[in-house]
């Protein structure tokens, strides 16, 4: 008794077979070509992503000196302040000369 | 039959390889394009964080600036007050000063020949006439 056995086909059968091999074959032609594209695709988003990462970098190397704003603003304090002792002093001054 | 069925197999065969290999690409490009933005969610957070004290440290500098820039024709005009308090101011009733001796007439004309005082009271002579003697 032998263990394998073959299928009888009719012509039809095989013809649709063949068929189907071949439509397979486009379809696995057609995904390659659509996946290569996906690819691609995804190649050129990976170096706008790069482009806009090293854009975020300069920007945050720019805005990292912020911080000194504030300090400015306590500076510019102090400048009001001096500005005010002046005014107190020439306005001593200016009692005396007018007197 | 057996190429068929073998044919059949190695187009399913073939159909998962490229599925696998294709997969496998764009998930490798997927994940290093996820890591970038990872980093650019980041970048973008610190650039946030730094931009946060822009509006009020900027608000403050003007406010101040502002209370400076008003307080400035203040000052320079009690300067000048100052300044014109100290300086000495001549005595507008005071006439010029003059010799005590009195002002001479000067006699410079009279030495070259000329004289317009005379020149009216004799007719018919030219001022040319009076200096050409």
């Amino acid at each position: 008794m032998r263990g394998t056995s073959t299928l009888a086909l009719t012509p039809t059968q095989h013809d649709l077979w063949v068929g189907a091999i071949i439509g397979g074959l486009v379809i696995v032609v057609a995904v390659a070509a659509l996946l290569t594209i996906l690819v691609l695709l995804v190649r050129r988003i990976d170096k706008r992503v790069v482009m806009v990462r090293d854009s975020l970098r300069a920007a945050a190397a720019n805005t990292a000196d912020t911080a000194l704003i504030g300090e400015t603003a306590k500076r510019v304090d102090a400048v009001l302040a001096e500005g005010l002792q002046h005014h107190l002093f020439l306005g001593r001054v200016l009692d005396k000369v007018r007197s | 039959m057996d190429n068929l069925v073998l044919l059949s197999v190695v187009d399913i065969a073939l159909l998962i390889a490229g599925l696998a290999f294709y997969l496998f690409v764009v998930g490798g490009q997927l994940k290093r394009v996820a890591t970038n933005l990872e980093e650019c969610a980041g970048l973008v957070r610190t650039i946030k964080g730094h931009a946060h004290v822009i509006a009020p440290g900027v608000e403050h500098i003007n406010r101040t600036g502002g209370v400076v820039a008003g307080a400035l024709p203040l000052l320079y005009g009690m300067a000048e007050g100052i300044v014109a308090g100290v300086s000495p101011q001549p005595d507008p009733t005071r006439p010029p000063a003059r010799p005590a001796s009195g002002v001479r007439r000067s006699r410079l004309h009279e030495s070259v020949g000329y004289n317009p005082g005379r020149m009216s009271g004799e007719a018919g002579q030219t001022n040319h006439d009076l200096i050409a003697g």
